[in-house]
């Protein structure tokens, strides 16, 4: 009995060790559907391949945001889903039906929460589409059971190139049909921010550190293959866990090989006891740092720490760029927004989320017919909507979805952060641009 | 006689809903020595819970000098010296001998007294002096009881409560025992003794209480219970005991 | 006295062999990783490290140091919120879950109130060492308030219950206080403001020579020797004071205790407090050392410091400080030290496995606990 009671012990602490180990599990994309073509015909898109959805009159079309709107990445969902939010005001009826985007939805920012919250879209059927999710790694796990639905999904803040394609004609290891984005590839966020720390600084050794997110992997991984192939040499590639405190081990890690750039594109908080302790590490002293969008918030470039370092990042100088769908430009946009919540967007992808919500419910437009006092939306024909899209308008710029699913514009700043006390000097502070 | 320094008036108690003792009158006078003697399950145990407030009665008075206490805690009995030296003696174990007698004293603020008394135990038991910084449970099991006597006279007890002193002890040191209760009985501390060994118990006893399923069956001096013949056959040993 | 007769057969059962092999493969393990990583350090180019880890690098002397001061600042306040767990434990005999929230308030009370000192001016210079005095003491008072109402209100009603059912409503506790501090100060990381330069500053320390020579921040030589004293005086009061034999004594036998005329509530009560400022000092501390809380704090280093009395031997002071000193330690070292030279990557990221993969090597080696007694039921009677 003894021996017995020692054995669970012993296995229940093994179990302990191999739930901090794993990964977070990645569900396969199931792709039993193929995009239709025809049907226009009859005056609208899709050839009912995928089901129709029959909102009846007095009822709303229903879509949904799915965005991380708790915890420490809430400053990146939330501008999200009052993007969401306001594409819906500014846009109005679908041929005099309302659009209803519901309750926010949380994605938690994991793959667990991604699921559990496409198990609860799923299961309503009247569900068309969903904006999100904001992190990519809540994508992997949401976009596979959305899309099986028949439903679509356009995130306009993911950006692992697992999720879409490598560019080179080769579907990501996580995209599933049904998938769009506005948001950029990481693919080229890597290769602006190589060229960048080899091209324009001169910098031949560099280092990178990842969180295990795919995003964070993705954008790491891009980046040391970009800087390889420029004639580089990556010295090191590490992860730290999410709650990870104590960075010395892994900043360690990274010293021995003496990197003189070390890239960083992970959250806070653990981006904070990075840019804090990258200091009393041995070896790091002349290591210049460089992290992206993730840490491209208020709350990290007001610590005193963030100074010096430079950020990848969307191009977010909209100008007068304006949505062709509602006639909002990003001004007009920024305006409604703080009166409504009373702050600025805490992170940049609002712009994407409202492109993203507006190109959805002109798909919807499209795609749909009434049917006496109802109106009948074909899910098929959404797809061929969203997947024929070229030279749309955005408030980001000029919109065009590839097969995989990217529609973003893929424009690429870097700023280098100069004062924790005058954040709008540090983001105007352009070093590099990069289109492909 | 004085007054009696502990009374039990009509107590009644119960476990959940068994009734354990059943209108037990007890009285305990000061510098004497009686002894409750009982089978198994006959309410003995609960009897000394009782007259130390770790049970509650559900009728009837505990009384201490004339005061009601059935609601006070232990440790308002203790300080007004009622203790006890518990079965299989329960020293602490992972506790020094002398932290353990020090303990005894927790409720008195008179250091020198405290001082004084320990001196009294060294004089008593020299045994225990030689072993103070040992934890308790590396002691043999006579020189434990020797600690757990110390520690409950540590408390300046008017009345000492010993549940089964001899228990647990090999043959040669219950003498040995019985002879150091007499040893305290002479300083002038009441004995209040629940023992098995009623032989023993009643040769030095003034008188004793037999008790059957929670009642009192038999109330007398010493000598006449010794002398009882049904007395004699369920305890004494004469039908071969239990 | 009662002895009970151990059968003490001779057989090997299957659960024996497979024991045998795990702690066989562990201990191989740990040695096959050392020599990997002292032949690295030798010879970075040798073939075993060819092939398991062809980028390998020796670390510095200097680095190794680094480890070493982090693993032991952050195994000094592993240390501290063990104690809490430890003493509960001991008294109550269940593990007070809830334990790494007490910790997590204490370091939401020095957030507080190091800004509004920052704020007034007083977080630099000299006036900063009776600021965190002033800081340490409010978030100990916080983190005792905290622990002393928990027993009130959520455990001693349970008093008396099965184990099982204080245990899950301490977790049930940890979840009312996360959620408590999300509402009060939002679910963002909260920051501290900087340490003074004085203190960030290395400072060297050559008692032994040049070549033992110590870098040190301030801050991490704040951490241990605040938690030296800490523990220093905490083993003063349980081993000196007569509210602390009071404390071992309710811990071994209540009944007795309060024969003693113990007051077993109010000591039951001075444990949880004890604790609680023991978890509000290591709060403080955490604060000082990663500048950074968010209600999520108390949680992984709740976990650890549990992890680091089990280790320790639950139950044992001085085994839950060396126990939270030696997992702190294991988790800076072992990933680089003995995962990386075995070709691991991403090492630093499996830290959490090498604390929990200490917790079997001890268990399997040292069912009790490094320092941890065993107490069976012949003991006890």
């Amino acid at each position: 009995m003894k021996k017995l009671m020692k054995l669970l012990s012993v296995i229940f602490a093994l179990s302990l060790v191999a739930a901090a180990c794993s990964d977070d599990a990645t569900t396969d994309a199931g792709s039993d559907t193929t995009a239709a073509d025809g049907g226009g015909d009859a005056g609208y898109l899709g050839d009912g391949s995928l089901g129709e959805v029959t909102v009846e009159a007095g009822g709303a079309i229903q879509i949904r945001s799915l965005n991380a709107i708790t915890g420490d990445v809430a400053f990146l969902g939330l501008p999200n889903q009052r993007g969401v939010e306001q594409a819906i005001a500014d846009y109005g009826q679908i041929k005099g039906f309302d659009v209803d985007m519901g309750v926010g939805l949380d994605d938690l920012c994991s793959a667990d929460g991604g699921q559990a919250a496409a198990q609860s879209i799923v299961a309503d059927e009247q569900v068309i589409g969903v904006i999100g999710t904001s992190c990519s790694g809540a994508a992997t796990a949401a976009a596979p059971l959305i899309g099986n639905a028949g439903m679509v999904m356009i995130s306009g803040s993911n950006t692992s190139p697992a999720l879409t394609s490598d560019q080179q004609g080769n579907a990501g290891p996580d995209y599933s049909v049904g998938y769009y984005r506005t948001a950029h590839n990481d693919l080229f966020q890597g290769a602006a921010m190589a060229e960048y720390v080899f091209n324009e600084l001169g910098l031949t050794t560099a280092a990178a550190i990842h969180d295990g997110d795919p995003y964070t992997d993705g954008l790491a991984t891009a980046f040391t293959n970009a800087f390889t192939e420029l004639g580089g040499e990556v010295t090191g590639y590490s992860a730290v866990a999410k709650e990870d405190t104590d960075m010395v081990p892994v900043l360690t890690e990274i010293a021995a090989g003496s990197p003189e750039a070390l890239f960083f594109p992970i959250f806070q908080p653990a981006g904070d006891f990075i840019a804090d302790q990258v200091g009393s590490v041995s070896g790091l002293e002349n290591t210049q740092l460089f992290a992206a969008d993730g840490l491209l918030v208020d709350g990290f470039l007001e610590l005193p720490q963030s100074e010096g370092i430079s950020f990848s990042g969307p191009d977010t100088r909209f100008g007068e760029n304006k949505n062709e769908s509602t006639g909002v430009n990003a001004n007009q946009f920024l305006e409604t927004y703080e009166a409504a919540n009373g702050e600025a967007p805490s992170a940049p992808f609002w712009g994407h989320s409202y492109d993203a919500t507006a190109m959805l419910l002109d798909a919807i437009a499209a795609a749909s017919y009434t049917d006496g006092d109802n109106l009948v939306i074909d899910r098929a024909g959404v797809r061929e909507y969203l997947n024929g899209i070229k030279g749309y308008s955005g408030i980001i710029g000029t919109i065009n979805c590839d097969d995989f699913g990217d529609c973003g514009s893929q424009k690429i700043t870097i700023i280098e952060h100069l004062s924790s006390s005058d954040l709008d000097a540090s983001k105007a502070n352009v070093k590099f641009e990069y289109a492909p | 006689m004085a007054d009696p320094i502990l009374e039990f008036r009509n107590i009644n108690t119960h476990y959940g809903a068994v009734h354990i003792l059943k209108d037990v009158n007890l009285a305990i006078y000061p510098g004497e020595m009686v002894c409750l003697l009982g089978g198994n399950a006959s309410g003995k145990s609960t009897t000394l819970k009782t007259l130390l407030g770790m049970v509650t009665p559900t009728s009837g008075e505990v009384v201490l000098d004339g005061e009601v206490v059935n609601d006070k805690p232990t440790s308002y009995r203790v300080e007004r010296g009622i203790t006890m030296v518990p079965e299989n003696r329960r020293l602490f174990k992972r506790l020094s001998v002398l932290e353990n007698l020090q303990l005894g004293a927790y409720l008195r603020e008179d250091k020198q007294g405290i001082e004084s008394d320990l001196e009294r135990i060294y004089r008593m038991f020299p045994r225990v002096k030689e072993r103070l910084s040992q934890k308790a449970g590396t002691l043999s099991g006579g020189e434990q009881q020797m600690v757990a006597m110390g520690r409950a006279l540590m408390a300046q007890p008017r009345v000492l409560l010993m549940d089964e002193p001899s228990m647990g002890l090999a043959p040669a040191l219950v003498q040995t025992n019985f002879e150091l209760i007499q040893q305290i009985h002479e300083e002038g501390i009441a004995i209040f003794m629940v023992e098995q060994n009623a032989n023993m118990a009643l040769s030095l006893a003034d008188r004793g209480w037999v008790l059957q399923t929670g009642r009192v069956v038999l109330d007398d001096t010493a000598e006449s219970l010794l002398a009882n013949p049904d007395l004699r056959k369920s305890y004494l040993g004469d039908a071969g005991g239990h | 006295m009662t002895t009970a007769v151990k059968a003490k057969g001779s057989k090997k059962t299957g659960v024996d062999k497979f024991l045998t092999l795990l702690r066989f493969l562990l201990i191989g393990a740990i040695a096959i990783g050392l020599i990997a990583f002292v032949w690295q350090q030798i010879d970075p180019n040798n073939p075993f490290a060819r092939w398991r880890n062809p980028d390998a690098q020796p670390l510095t002397a200097e680095q190794i140091k680094g480890l070493v001061v982090t693993g032991l600042s952050q195994g000094a306040m592993y240390g501290l919120i063990a104690l809490g767990y430890s003493m509960v434990y001991g008294v109550l005999g269940f593990i007070n879950f809830a334990h790494g929230e007490v910790f997590m308030l204490g370091a939401f009370t020095g957030f507080v109130t190091s800004n509004k000192l920052a704020d007034a001016g007083l977080w630099e210079g000299g006036a900063f060492i009776p600021s965190v005095i002033m800081t340490a003491v409010l978030a100990a008072l916080i983190a005792t308030g905290a622990a002393v109402l928990m027993e009130r209100v959520a455990y001693r009603p349970l008093r008396g219950s099965p184990r099982l059912i204080p245990l899950i409503t301490s977790i049930g506790v940890s979840f009312f206080i996360q959620n408590a501090v999300i509402l009060l100060f939002g679910p963002g990381a909260k920051g501290y403001p900087p340490n003074p330069e004085w203190l960030q500053k290395k400072r060297r320390f050559d008692l032994l020579g040049d070549a033992f020579a110590f870098e040190v921040e301030g801050t991490k030589l704040l951490v241990l020797v605040v938690a030296s004293f800490s523990m220093a005086g905490l083993w003063y009061f349980v081993e000196r004071t007569k509210t602390g034999k009071a404390m071992r004594a309710v811990a071994e036998d209540k009944e007795i205790a309060s024969l003693m005329g113990i007051n077993v509530n109010k000591t039951i009560v001075t444990t949880f407090a004890v604790g609680g400022a023991m978890a509000g000092i290591a709060g403080i501390l955490w604060g000082l050392l990663f500048r950074s809380v968010i209600a999520t704090t108390g949680f992984l280093p709740g976990i650890k410091a549990f992890t680091a009395a089990v280790v320790g031997g639950v139950g044992n002071l001085g085994g839950a400080m060396a126990g939270g000193v030696s997992l702190g330690t294991a988790e800076a070292l072992a990933p680089l030290m003995l995962l990386e030279p075995l070709g691991v990557a991403g090492p630093t990221q499996l830290r959490d496995a090498v604390a929990f993969l200490l917790l079997i090597l001890v268990l399997l080696v040292k069912p009790t606990g490094l320092f941890g007694e065993r107490l069976s039921s012949e003991d006890r009677a």
